[in-house]
């Protein structure tokens, strides 16, 4: 019972291969994406960060739009985008395969990339779900199955400096203490998160 | 003087304001602007609502047609909401297809219907699998001045409440349906209420802000309460907050809740 409770407070494994692209300035397959730098719209003092994402089957549908404008604005956010004028970043994003967390999953494989591409930026964000099921527990990181026995998801994006709240996005309803236990949650998780990025910088660069 | 100041030096003009905790439009900071409401504007939709918040205003009317309900949720009607940021609106939409701003608007009043179930979509189904309504719910911005997505929550909401289905009859035999005249009110299980801030300079958080506010902004965040609960935060990245602001957010969007409601229950009352 002890190793099922602690269960629920641990992250899934995580994996991470990058340059999957040879293309682009930077990629990442987390379940692959990856961003690149071109010039495409124009801003005259700053660079124009934009996210495409493009879901496993078929075309982008009015939904994909909602997740490009999260994942867009929580890149810019930490992208210094006054160091590109008239620079366009476009972060395409493919989905893969989709065992829940979807979207935290997007976030974090777009940082990755973007970690790779050498982009200059303020902060590191990584992003968690977590899920509260029926009987008012909180469990991190559900897969499609937990996911049945949950009636809200929450997801909580955190920056690597302060720990501040960079996005948060929700369905289902819940109350405010159940919100709190899974903000703390997540925070504590996204510690996990930030190593996993540590781990694969070292991994991958070739001069420190 | 001050127009030329405020073309020339936007975001330091809004800054000066700031600096003496007031703002452009004379509110504090963390203060709402009025609201009107007007229902049943639209005699030929079979629900709707005007709102004003401030010198936003957003119209929704609700058309209800018969369909045939999806074969993988036979017993459910549907209930589809769809935002429009026409050029009229606003000089920063053009026309032609929805903008992204309008889809992404669109999806987030759709998430919310569905988050805070305030509809029972198998309310909207007649018969199983042959018969169920479809509410088209078109909500039109007329003049685009921040806070819409509050506009649009709050306008659903009342037209929502406006709304009576006629009954229908279906024949099994001959597949056939009568179309009555008695109409019957909708049955609204809760009641949504949005409320929209606005993050300026990384650290300033500006309640129900105006649309050169929001033009300005690192960032906006949107509480969803219903009945107590909280039903969506959306945060769309932009500048990160420490918890206690994300606190404060949730708890006056919390307080709220009750002048939200007495708005629509006065506009209700006095229309029928």
């Amino acid at each position: 019972m002890a190793a099922m409770a602690e269960d629920q407070h641990v992250l899934r494994k995580m994996f991470c291969e990058f340059d999957v692209l040879s293309c682009p300035d930077g990629s990442a397959m987390k379940y692959r994406n990856r961003s690149c730098l071109r010039p495409n719209k124009l801003i005259i003092d700053k660079a124009c960060v934009e996210a495409v994402y493009r879901p496993k089957v078929g075309q982008p549908r009015v939904a994909d739009k909602t997740k490009e404008k999260m994942i867009g604005n929580t890149c810019s956010s930490a992208i210094l985008s006054t160091l590109y004028p008239r620079t366009s970043v476009s972060i395409i994003l493919q989905e893969m395969q989709n065992s829940g967390g979807l979207m935290a999953c997007a976030i974090n494989a777009a940082y990755l990339a973007l970690i790779r591409s050498g982009i200059a930026m303020k902060f590191l964000v990584a992003a968690v779900t977590c899920g509260i099921t029926k009987d008012d527990k909180v469990i991190l990181d559900p897969d499609l199955n937990k996911v049945k026995d949950c009636h809200t998801e929450l997801m909580f994006a955190f920056d690597s400096i302060d720990f501040n709240i960079v996005a948060v996005d929700s369905s289902g309803q819940y109350t405010e203490e159940q919100y709190q236990k899974a903000l703390s949650l997540c925070k504590e998780a996204s510690n996990e998160i930030f190593d996993f990025y540590r781990n694969l910088v070292k991994k991958y660069a070739c001069c420190i | 003087m001050a127009l030329q100041y405020k073309t020339i030096h936007p975001v330091k003009y809004l800054r000066d304001f700031l600096a003496h905790n007031v703002r452009p439009d004379g509110r504090g900071l963390l203060k709402f602007r009025p609201m009107a409401l007007n229902v049943r504007s639209i005699s030929s939709a079979d629900g709707s609502a005007l709102v004003k918040i401030g010198n936003t205003s957003v119209i929704c009317g609700i058309k209800a047609e018969l369909a045939t309900p999806k074969a993988e949720e036979p017993d459910r009607g549907f209930i589809v909401p769809n935002v429009e940021l026409s050029p009229l609106s606003s000089s920063k939409f053009r026309p032609g297809p929805p903008s992204e701003e309008a889809q992404v608007a669109s999806q987030f009043v759709f998430d919310v219907i569905l988050n805070s179930g305030c509809i029972d979509t198998k309310c909207l189904c007649i018969v199983p699998d042959k018969l169920a309504w479809v509410l088209y719910c078109d909500l039109v911005c007329l003049n685009y001045d921040g806070s819409v997505l509050d506009a649009c929550i709050l306008a659903l909401m009342a037209a929502l409440n406006t709304v009576s289905l006629p009954e229908v009859e279906y024949d099994h035999e001959k597949s056939t349906t009568t179309v009555k005249t008695e109409r019957v009110p909708l049955k609204i299980l809760s009641m949504p209420v949005s409320t929209t801030h606005a993050i300026f300079d990384d650290e300033v958080l500006l309640a129900d802000p105006t649309c050169e506010e929001e033009d300005l902004a690192s960032g906006t965040i949107t509480v969803v309460v219903s009945e107590g609960k909280l039903c969506s935060v959306w945060k769309p990245g932009g500048s990160p907050l420490t918890e206690s602001q994300m606190d404060g957010c949730v708890d006056r969007a919390k307080n709220r809740v009750s002048s939200v409601l007495d708005l629509i229950n006065t506009a209700l009352k006095s229309s029928s």
